[in-house]
């Protein structure tokens, strides 16, 4: 097993000793929201401003069935991963044609009309409060209402999902969407339908922002219509991009800077989202290349701080 | 018409500058606000609404040449970053300025009421608000396609190297494109306060629209902005009497629709 | 029979027609060059064979099945592959990848495609190495192609061709932007290709072609002047008034 691994694994262990444990569950539920959405920005080139589509989208569906019907929550969790898919289908479909800022502008239109759907059809949605009363019904015996055991639970979830994403990256698929994003011309050429593979990884992705948002719907007992907004999206391609979208690894470490950002500038002040938009904004000017670059270069600083000691001794 | 307006300013950003504008609908708010407070201090309609606007284009050069110029480099994932943190900054500094809760605004007292067309009753400020929507397209669109400053603007667009290479500071044309869209996306926000009062969500309400009549009209197309952007606006006005729940929703689904049918929207993409 | 061929093919971009009536006849095994000046219109003809765009008019046929329209993967499919003219290749990733990519394209089936372990593919693996080593790139197949010389990118471009273990070879000026020493070393190379796959290759020297083409057909302003053997064509007049800066041609 690698160092990269039995790093997430010490920290799905450390994490709930530390921090409360909805926060804890929130950063691997966030952590799969950003595996999806790193598919298609760091594997495949595709940015994706309407990841909230299918977060929302699924949240909404399942959770409406486990609140009226109670159904069991493997259930709940497909049925969020097949909407998240289908919803991206229905994107992706009418987006992978384009490209640069067309594409860009097209997810986020889109995302707007299912956000707007969301938001006047209050009889489902409840509108601007949310849809609220969603419960955890117990699965084998084991009382989801129990923060640790949802912890535990969520954890796993996010072990298989990693684990899947990486059997995925590793795949043919995706080289070959690796070499899309590299020169989608070329890979055209030597034959490969270019967006029908831009789509397959829509879905992919949007099963996992699906899964995602169904764990968040029961994490919080409530589908807020934020969860289908599109500040929603672009936290999620802010934390990706922050972790560093050129590793599989990159949206863990961005999820864990989001969440513990956003948690210590809420308790700050009501206003957090500008504390947010400052640090997008100083983040970007200043920090870009994300964690993992600003890590590589701390290091190589202080290797060449070693040298130079070196040489001065 | 003042869809067309926040399409033109968008599509002129995205087609000269090349980047994703998400604080668009940000400035758009700003422009509101701007004449909400310009008419407590100087008292007049007019002059605020001739104010409030060239506030936003200050603003908006500032926000050029201080944020979106180290970024042109840096590819559109960082960019979109950049433009969406300044609107979430933009967004929540008009809840901090001015509270959460929205405000009306009155027309100017000579606009008030509304005027008999014989086959409808119309409230004179929206016919206002409608000439000088269509002004402004106008002298814009005149300015782009007829003064020297308008067609190296134009020339932007279609292709920057050349643009470089005649000898003009390419930084200083992005500034100036970029300051024009945003004092469109002011104007038109100070030409909506009175019809639909302010509120701090008003911004990324119409970021969206914005985004689709520039999605519909092609990347820097202008022309094709101003149309898409009165498609859009006839469309929702016609839903609006028969549902009007869905109107907002309905301009996305008329997008997702033309898009189906026209993949390369409704002008051509440049 | 001609293993790829067209007929009266046209393409017009506006009122600019960039290949106008070709009729063309490439026989299996052979290698047959095209020639012409500058803009000619030998991109553009590639572009049509291999389904980047669909022609104005006229027909393209591929081993007696009409291929006019296909688009360019499918085509890819049936066993055109081809070289660009300028370098177009996969930047960030390793130059095995780049070859992999291809040959896993023209693999029997994509069984596995988004489960099985990309480096479970001998036989893909096999064919990417070995088309890195006909161009002599063997030792590098672990760096990135950003990283490589231009003229190994050039020497790549032809890998990833290869890799794809083609039935006709498609080649846009294999030597295009290389230094003296780096042409004589892809000269060869192409010579050593001769045989082993139906080979198009568009080049502008005449030095180059002379010395290995089979046959070789002349365009100039979209259309065929002439085609014969190298010798033929070296003493046809009407090619030579079009090299030589072309007074008439009408
Ligand atoms: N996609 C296109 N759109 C418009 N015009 C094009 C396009 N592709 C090529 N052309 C034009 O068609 C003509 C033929 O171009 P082409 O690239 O085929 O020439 P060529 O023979 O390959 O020349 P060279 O030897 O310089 O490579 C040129 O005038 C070119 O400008
Ligand atoms: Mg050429």
């Amino acid at each position: 097993m690698s160092r990269a691994w039995l790093a997430v694994l010490a920290a799905v262990v450390v994490l709930p000793l530390t921090v409360r444990h909805a926060i804890a569950t929130e950063i691997w539920i966030f952590a799969i929201f950003g595996l999806g959405l790193n598919l298609l920005l760091g594997y495949t080139g595709l940015l994706s401003f309407g990841q909230s589509t299918f977060f929302g989208s699924a949240a909404y569906v399942a959770g409406y069935l486990l609140k009226q019907y109670a159904i069991n929550v493997f259930v709940a969790l497909a049925i969020g991963v097949v909407v998240g898919a289908v919803s991206a289908a229905l994107v992706g479909y009418l987006c992978v044609q384009r490209s640069g800022l067309y594409f860009i502008m097209l997810t986020f239109a889109l995302n707007q009309m299912f956000y707007f759907i969301a938001y006047q059809w209050t009889t489902v949605t409840g509108g601007e409060d949310g849809m609220p009363g969603i419960g955890r019904p117990a699965l084998l015996g084991v009382d989801f209402r129990n923060p640790l055991a949802y912890y535990v639970f969520v954890a796993a979830l996010f072990l298989l999902s990693l684990w899947i994403m990486k059997r995925i990256v590793e795949s043919p698929l995706g080289k070959i969407l690796q070499a899309i994003r590299e020169n989608d011309v070329r890979a055209e050429a030597v034959g490969y339908d270019v967006p029908s593979f831009k789509l397959l990884a829509f879905i992919i992705g949007g099963g996992f922002s699906g899964l995602a948002g169904v764990l968040y719907a029961m994490l919080f007992g409530i589908v807020p219509l934020e969860a289908i907004g599109f500040v929603f999206s672009g936290n999620v391609v802010f934390a990706t991009l922050i972790g560093g979208s050129g590793s599989l690894y990159g949206p863990i470490i961005g999820s864990f800077v989001f969440i513990w950002l956003s948690e210590s500038v809420s308790v700050v002040w009501e206003r957090w989202p500008l504390l947010l938009g400052v640090a997008f904004v100083i983040v970007v000017l200043f920090f870009r290349g994300g964690c993992v670059e600003a890590w590589a270069r701390f290091w190589s600083w202080r290797e060449r701080r070693r040298a130079l000691e070196g040489i001065a001794q | 018409m003042l869809y067309a307006l926040m399409g033109l300013g968008l599509s002129l950003i995205t087609g000269v500058l090349n980047i994703p504008n998400f604080a668009h609908g940000a400035l758009f708010a700003v422009g509101a606000y701007f004449l909400f407070s310009a008419i407590h201090v100087v008292g007049n309609f007019w002059l605020a609404l001739v104010l409030a606007p060239v506030g936003v284009a200050l603003l908006g050069l500032a926000i050029e040449y201080a944020g979106i110029r180290p970024l042109y480099a840096a590819g559109h994932d960082y960019q979109l970053l950049f433009t969406f943190g300044l609107s979430l900054i933009l967004g929540e500094g008009i809840i901090v300025v001015w509270g959460p809760i929205g405000f009306s605004q009155l027309p100017p007292s000579i606009l008030r009421g509304g005027l008999d067309l014989g086959f409808i009753f119309y409230p004179k400020y929206r016919l206002f608000v409608m000439v000088m929507a269509g002004l402004l397209v106008l002298s814009t669109w005149l300015f782009l396609e007829k003064t020297r400053y308008g067609a190296i603007m134009r020339a932007g667009i279609e292709n920057k190297e050349m643009v470089s290479l005649l000898g003009i500071d390419i930084h200083r044309l992005f500034t100036a494109a970029f300051a024009l869209g945003a004092y469109l996306a002011g104007i038109a926000g100070a030409l909506t306060a009175p019809i639909r009062g302010l509120s701090p969500s008003m911004g990324v309400d119409m970021l969206g629209i914005a985004f689709v009549v520039v999605a519909l009209g092609g990347l820097g197309n202008l022309l094709g902005a101003i149309a898409a952007g009165l498609i859009i606006g006839v469309a929702q006005a016609v839903v609006a009497l028969y549902w009007t729940e869905a109107s907002v929703a309905v301009i996305f689904a008329v997008m997702a629709a033309i898009l189906l049918v026209r993949p390369q929207g409704l002008f051509g993409i440049r | 029979m001609a293993l790829l061929q067209t007929e009266t093919l046209t393409k017009a971009f506006g009122a600019l027609t960039a290949v106008n009536g070709v009729t063309l006849e490439v026989q299996a095994g052979t290698l047959h060059s095209i020639i012409g000046p500058n803009g000619a219109g030998k991109t553009t003809l590639f572009n049509l064979l291999t389904g980047q765009f669909p022609p104005t008019s006229g027909r393209i046929v591929f081993d007696g099945r009409d291929i006019t329209g296909t688009p360019a993967h499918r085509i890819a499919h049936l066993g055109l592959a081809r070289s660009f003219q300028r370098t177009n290749v996969f930047p960030a990733l390793s130059l095995l990848d780049n070859a992999w990519i291809a040959a896993f394209a023209r693999g029997r089936s994509w069984r596995g495609l988004v489960w099985r372990r990309s480096d479970g593919y001998a036989e893909v693996a096999e064919r990417a190495r070995a088309a890195l080593a006909d161009v002599g790139l063997a030792d590098k197949a672990d760096q990135p192609a950003r990283e490589i010389s231009h003229g190994e990118q050039r020497q790549l471009e032809l890998a990833i061709a290869l890799a794809a273990a083609p039935r006709v070879l498609l080649l846009d000026e294999p030597a295009a932007g290389l230094s003296p020493d780096e042409m004589q070393k892809m000269v060869a190379l192409v010579r050593g290709l001769k045989g082993r796959y139906t080979i198009v290759l568009i080049e502008h020297k005449m030095d180059i072609i002379m010395g290995v083409s089979d046959r070789v057909s002349v365009m100039h302003f979209g259309s065929l002047i002439a085609e014969g053997t190298p010798a033929e064509i070296q003493r046809n007049p009407e090619v030579r008034r079009a090299y030589l800066g072309g007074m008439v041609a009408e």
